[in-house]
């Protein structure tokens, strides 16, 4: 709730939100099966619903790059965009999605990057980064009436070694915290895409592991220790792509840990992805 | 294992005006990416099991999509076929 006070108002937690997101959602679109594409489309709407319904003035949109931004060069951990804005998606086949320039929020987004390091957290910074797809996705599919200013918050779940998934926990309390910190009148909401389990590029490419993603999303209402648990012992085989629910985490974390009311989950073979969608309770 | 040149080989053809050149003379783009001559050999034969070995697995999808080879067919060779 806004405070009435200005001399001492902070930013609020809008809540905790989480979409998968693959190529082949864009790509493929018109090739994935009638009942599965009408799912995901109300999936997406839904969850578009609710993130609007939280009236989110900034979303810090936790993804990872997929090679958009970094290379081999430097990829970081953790990088945080702190600059007024950020390019749409680079790739060829997003060329239709409507935005080629997001705003960002540079004071809140330097306000996190400042609590991180006063923390012990120490994150790479860009001024400019381009949302590939695994931001933009969900970002169009959820079909916003209106784009709050986007915080990119890019971890490394594509080039190992990543950030351990006890890690990506911290940074999302350390977000919450950031955000109850931030001086000023602003409602700042959590997207976390990527998951659940699909995998890229190695021999198991196509395999969606509905049983790791089912139980992950039931881990996700345990303990934090099942959760870190279940997750350390089960990624290994799971699929690259399943690395990718550190995003989740870092919502987990931002939201409390109270767990998430499931929009919607379903294995979607054409678009090779196990495809989830959770708003957190908060 | 990373394969440096390689991988940036693979990483520069996101952009679409140097993918239009790959595909209109890949050996002068190749001249350009100091690789192993196998490596450069197994580039020009499209061997994905190579290849997979030597790069991220998602600058190798990202490749052959370049290139054309459609998912079914990646999936088949990545599995040894």
């Amino acid at each position: 709730m806004r405070s009435s006070s200005a001399s001492c108002a902070v930013a609020s937690f809008a809540g905790a939100f989480a979409a998968s997101h693959g190529p082949l959602i864009v790509r493929d679109w018109d090739a994935i099966p009638g009942d599965e594409k009408t799912r995901l489309e109300k999936a997406f709407r839904e969850l578009g619903r609710r993130v609007a319904a939280a009236k989110p003035d900034v979303l810090v949109a936790v993804s990872p790059d997929h090679w958009s931004n970094f290379f081999l060069d430097n990829y970081p951990a953790v990088c945080i965009g702190v600059g007024e804005s950020n390019e749409g998606p680079p790739e060829p086949w997003m060329k239709a999605y409507p935005h080629r320039n997001l705003a960002g929020h540079a004071a809140f987004a330097m306000h996190v990057a400042e609590e991180a390091l006063r923390q012990g957290f120490e994150p790479s910074l860009s001024h400019r980064l381009k949302l590939d797809h695994g931001t933009c996705i969900p970002l169009w599919r959820m079909e916003l009436p209106q784009m709050p200013a986007l915080v990119p918050m890019l971890v490394n779940s594509i080039e190992p070694p990543m950030p351990s998934l006890a890690r990506c926990l911290e940074w999302g309390k350390l977000l919450r915290k950031a955000i109850e910190s931030y001086p000023g009148e602003l409602r700042v909401g959590i997207l976390a895409t990527g998951g659940l389990s699909h995998s890229i590029g190695e021999k198991t490419m196509g395999a969606i592991h509905e049983d790791f993603d089912r139980e992950t999303i039931k881990r996700f209402s345990s303990s934090e220790n099942s959760l870190l648990e279940y997750l350390g012992k089960e990624l290994p085989s799971r699929g690259n792509g399943s690395e990718e629910v550190r995003n989740w985490l870092v919502a987990h974390g931002a939201a409390g840990g109270r767990g998430f009311e499931l929009v919607d989950y379903l294995p979607v073979p054409a678009v090779i992805v196990g495809c989830g969608f959770a708003s957190w309770r908060v | 294992m990373r394969d440096y040149w390689l991988s940036k080989l693979f990483f520069d053809l996101q952009n679409p005006a140097v993918a239009a050149e790959f595909r209109a003379a890949q050996e002068k783009v190749l001249d350009r990416y100091p690789v192993g001559p196998e490596v450069r050999r197994k580039v020009i034969e499209r061997d994905v099991t190579y290849l997979a070995g030597r790069t991220n697995a998602y600058l190798l999808r990202y490749f052959f999509y370049t290139v054309g080879m459609k998912d079914a067919e990646f999936i088949r060779k990545l599995r040894g076929g």
